[in-house]
């Protein structure tokens, strides 16, 4: 980055031994997102994300402004399966990814207990693999 | 004002680094409404307030014609990789926009080309930028929102 750089393959500790950097650099997540799919849907906070387009009740479709260096890419996520505030045990679900995924955009679809499509007030996503 | 540091040739998430700890999230009121299917409900587009500060701040994000020609590369059939993603690090980052323009580069970025290059062509208007007091207060009805044609003819 221009307002400094450091050069290093690998981190080594005192006594806890080293770590090759490419574990960092590959094993970090490229995006994450943090939103309010109710109402106005609204992004409470993100990384790496241009725009979240709310396209049905309960499926949202964020951009990410770094691509993705190929489709293959992993994606993370969890909502709780209402509009409401609570997570309770059972109140979660894990984020259904839509089939067509490109290396910048992808489509979550949300189920309810009824496994009928609901906006949920917390959706929270990750997004792991190379980018280009 | 925060200034941008040169970032020509700097890899673009190491940009977005430099944004996330250096600017405040802006949130916009724009919303983009369009159309891409008869058979769909309307969708709505969403600008991020991180994304939306880059833009404002300028000197960070790449040129929009960028993510075409990747999105070109992406469509042959034989595509598994991209191997032109030095497009987004190396090509000169665009200056400040207003708000409006940001809203453009976005639409250009994030809708489909299908939508945004004949979006006033045909029977019916198919994207329209509105603030986000204007759209529904609840979301009653959602899989059958649709561009209101007279209201706009208005």
């Amino acid at each position: 980055m221009a307002n400094g750089k450091i050069k290093a393959d690998t981190l080594e500790h005192s006594t806890a031994g080293s770590l090759d950097t490419s574990y960092v650099v590959n094993g970090s997540a490229k995006a994450w997102l943090n939103l309010n799919g109710t109402g106005t849907i609204a992004t409470r906070d993100s990384f790496n994300i241009s725009s979240v387009t709310d396209t049905n009740t309960g499926k949202y479709a964020p951009v990410l402004t770094s691509a993705m260096g190929n489709t293959n890419y992993s994606l993370a996520g969890y909502n709780n399966k209402h509009s409401g505030e609570s997570f309770y045990a059972g109140g979660g679900s894990g984020l259904g990814i839509n089939a067509f995924v490109t290396t910048t955009a992808s489509t979550y679809d949300l189920l309810s207990y009824s496994n009928a499509y609901v906006d949920s007030k917390y959706v929270y996503s990750q997004v792991f693999g190379d980018l280009a | 004002m925060t200034q941008t540091p040169e970032f020509q040739g700097t890899h673009l998430f190491d940009r977005l680094c430099w944004a996330k700890e250096n600017l405040d999230g802006v949130q916009s009121d724009y919303r983009v409404v369009y159309e891409d299917s008869v058979d769909e409900c309307a969708k709505i587009l969403v600008p991020d307030p991180n994304w939306m500060a880059c833009a404002l701040q300028g000197g960070i994000l790449p040129p929009v014609e960028v993510y075409h020609e990747l999105a070109k590369d992406e469509a042959q059939p034989d595509f598994t990789k991209h191997t032109r993603g030095y497009l987004l690090h190396e090509t000169q980052p665009i200056d400040a926009m207003t708000e409006e323009e940001a809203i453009e580069y976005l639409i250009k970025k994030d809708c489909p080309q299908a939508v945004w290059k004949t979006y006033n062509e045909g029977n019916r208007l198919k994207m329209v930028i509105c603030k986000k007091e204007q759209l529904p207060k609840t979301r009653e009805w959602r899989n059958a929102w649709k561009i209101d044609q007279d209201l706009i003819a208005a």
